[in-house]
């Protein structure tokens, strides 16, 4: 079952990180929404594998959307 | 029976009370990785200054139930003793005697021992460890008699410091203790907290659920906000007790104890020019600056898992307890929503309340906006801390290291809310908006009749860029220095010493309406 990495805050797509198949540590960042002034980073919550992102740079995510998953 | 016999009778009486509720229960308070209430208190005070008030107490005998049982010291052991010297008044309930409930006889003794606080004004300390009312001795309507800890606690409030450790369950009656407290720590594993425990729950809303799910320290400490430190142990328990209380004065009248600090006062501190990245849009760690600016780099975080977007913790600079409330552009980019709104208002009157100094690091982007933070109440959440600060009279300093954007620079404590000293780092950006925000509501007409709005909205976005330099605000003396971000800990403690003798008056109120 994947895991689904959410959006914790509305805003823009500014970076997107990392790419399906790509290896991730707990707190790495998988992408980059920009918000508030701000680019802050949408991190993985544990280590795994990368499956899909589900956002594209300049694209507008809203709090609580699904914008990667994790395996 | 002579004097001697009765010497010998009291004697055995009370090595008895000090059985607790056996050999038995005592090894089951262990083998939970429990201690027991005694080797708590032990921790607690100092060596030999406890002196235990109702040691040969017992219950009530009101009910037919309760008949022929014993109950040392009724459950609940209280008293006073001295914490690193100073005085403290302790109500610390034994879970193994009737699992801590809360019996008639235990609550004299814990009127007593709040009374002796409040009228001695020393702080007042719970250790919590009990299943809640004592219900073979509560049933029925004598119920109506009961309650009057609440509001007694409630009146205590910000008269002595009063902290709830919550070292076991603490249902229902015993779970509103801690919410009326100033600090709640809360021990992994073996505390929970809920207004009714798992059999209630199960019985009224026929939800299934452990202690742990439903009040856990991870709970409390991390999504409910209601405790302020999740603890390993007993003993760390007990240690952070300790250390909270060294902050504080005991009570309202006081100010808060000196601490010699081998740490110089006039110390300048290179790192501090290595922490705010060069662009304005990055995260950094705001906890490194507190760490740089603070004596000997400690620093007593309160809910550190709770509203991550605002820290708020007591250090000591110069040697002087200082309250310290920081954006932290890690979380949210520092932006304050309804949860760092409650978690910063809290906290101020606290420090407020015990003549604690106050000392803000702003970089706040603002408050969160959108239809989400509308619905969950922003403005009467946001407006708590408006109403926190401007009610603080204690001493208060802020530095704008980087950001101070609209109604969070007010809450922050800008220049209108009293600041003793406000100074910005040379990375301050003050405005009512952003840049681009700003520039695409006032310029909106601009931009869309231009040839090319997209090069006519960048250059408008940089000239109001140029408005936002702290030199502006500098240079209209709305703000009182531009300084070196190295020389904020001499500064900062330099401000606290100026503001030692602050006074202000306010108008006579019973008290205001306070948006909560």
């Amino acid at each position: 079952m994947p895991e689904e990495v959410k959006a914790h805050i509305t805003g823009v797509v500014f970076q997107v990180l990392a790419k399906p198949g790509d290896t991730v540590g707990a707190g790495d960042a998988i992408l980059v929404l920009e918000s508030m002034k701000m680019e802050i980073p949408v991190e993985a919550p544990r280590a795994g594998t990368v499956s899909a992102i589900k956002a594209k740079e300049g694209e507008t995510v809203q709090e609580g959307d699904t914008v990667a998953l994790l395996e | 029976m002579g004097m001697k016999e009765l010497v010998e009778d009291l004697r055995a009486r009370r090595r008895k009370a000090l059985e607790m509720g056996g050999a038995e229960a005592l090894a089951k308070q262990h083998a939970e990785g429990k201690l027991s209430v005694r080797e708590r208190l032990d921790l607690l005070f100092d060596g030999g200054s406890f002196t235990e008030i109702g040691v040969l107490a017992t219950h009530a005998n009101i009910s037919p139930i309760m008949r022929g049982r014993e109950t040392p010291a009724d459950g609940v052991v209280t008293g006073f003793g001295k914490i690193n010297g100073r005085l403290a008044s302790v109500i610390a309930y034994d879970f193994t005697v009737m699992a801590g409930s809360m019996g008639r006889t235990g609550e004299v003794k814990c009127n007593r021992a709040r009374e002796l606080a409040l009228s001695k004004r020393i702080p007042m300390i719970w250790l919590i460890d009990s299943a809640g009312a004592r219900i073979q001795e509560a049933i029925g309507s004598t119920f109506a008699q009961s309650g009057f800890l609440f509001r007694e606690e409630s009146i205590m409030s910000g008269v002595v410091p009063m902290v709830v450790a919550m070292m076991g369950p603490g249902a229902a009656g015993t779970a509103y203790i801690p919410a009326l407290a100033d600090f709640v720590p809360m021990v992994k594993g073996t505390s929970h907290m809920a207004l009714g425990g798992p059999p209630l729950v199960k019985a009224v809303v026929g939800e299934d659920i452990t202690p742990e799910e439903l009040g856990g320290s991870k709970i409390h400490c991390e999504i409910s906000g209601v405790a302020d430190l999740e603890v390993a142990d007993d003993k760390a328990c007990i240690q952070v007790i300790k250390d909270y209380l060294s902050y504080f004065p005991q009570s309202n009248l006081e100010r808060p104890p000196l601490v010699a600090s081998e740490d110089p006062e006039d110390r300048m501190d290179e790192e501090l020019l290595t922490l705010v990245p060069d662009s304005p849009r990055r995260a950094y760690d705001m906890k490194k600056v507190i760490h740089h600016i603070v004596d000997g780099g400690r620093f007593f975080e309160l809910k550190p898992g709770w509203a991550k977007n605002l820290i708020v913790g007591l250090a000591r600079m110069g040697g002087q307890s200082v309250g310290i409330l920081a954006n932290q552009p890690m979380v949210l980019g520092g932006a304050l929503d309804i949860n760092s709104a409650d978690k910063a208002a809290r906290f101020i009157m606290l420090c407020d309340a015990f003549n604690i100094p106050l000392l803000f690091l702003q970089d706040v982007p603002g408050f969160l906006v959108g239809s989400k933070v509308e619905k969950e109440g922003i403005i009467r959440h946001g407006a708590k801390m408006l109403y926190a600060v401007s009610e603080a009279t204690v001493p208060k300093v802020t530095v704008v290291v980087r950001k101070a954007y609209g109604a969070g620079y007010f809450v922050m404590c800008g220049k209108a809310y009293e600041p003793d000293l406000i100074v910005a780092w040379p990375t301050a950006e003050i405005s009512v908006m952003g840049p681009e925000g700003g520039t695409n509501i006032i310029f909106r007409k601009e931009i869309a009749a231009a040839p090319s709005p997209d090069e006519e909205r960048a250059r408008r976005v940089e000239e109001f860029r140029k408005l936002i330099n702290p030199y502006v605000a500098a240079g209209g003396a709305f703000i009182d220095d531009i300084i070196d971000p190295r020389e904020t800990r001499p500064v900062v403690i330099r401000a606290l010493e100026m503001a030692q003798t602050k006074k202000i008056e306010r108008p006579w109120k019973k008290h205001g309406v306070m948006p909560v």
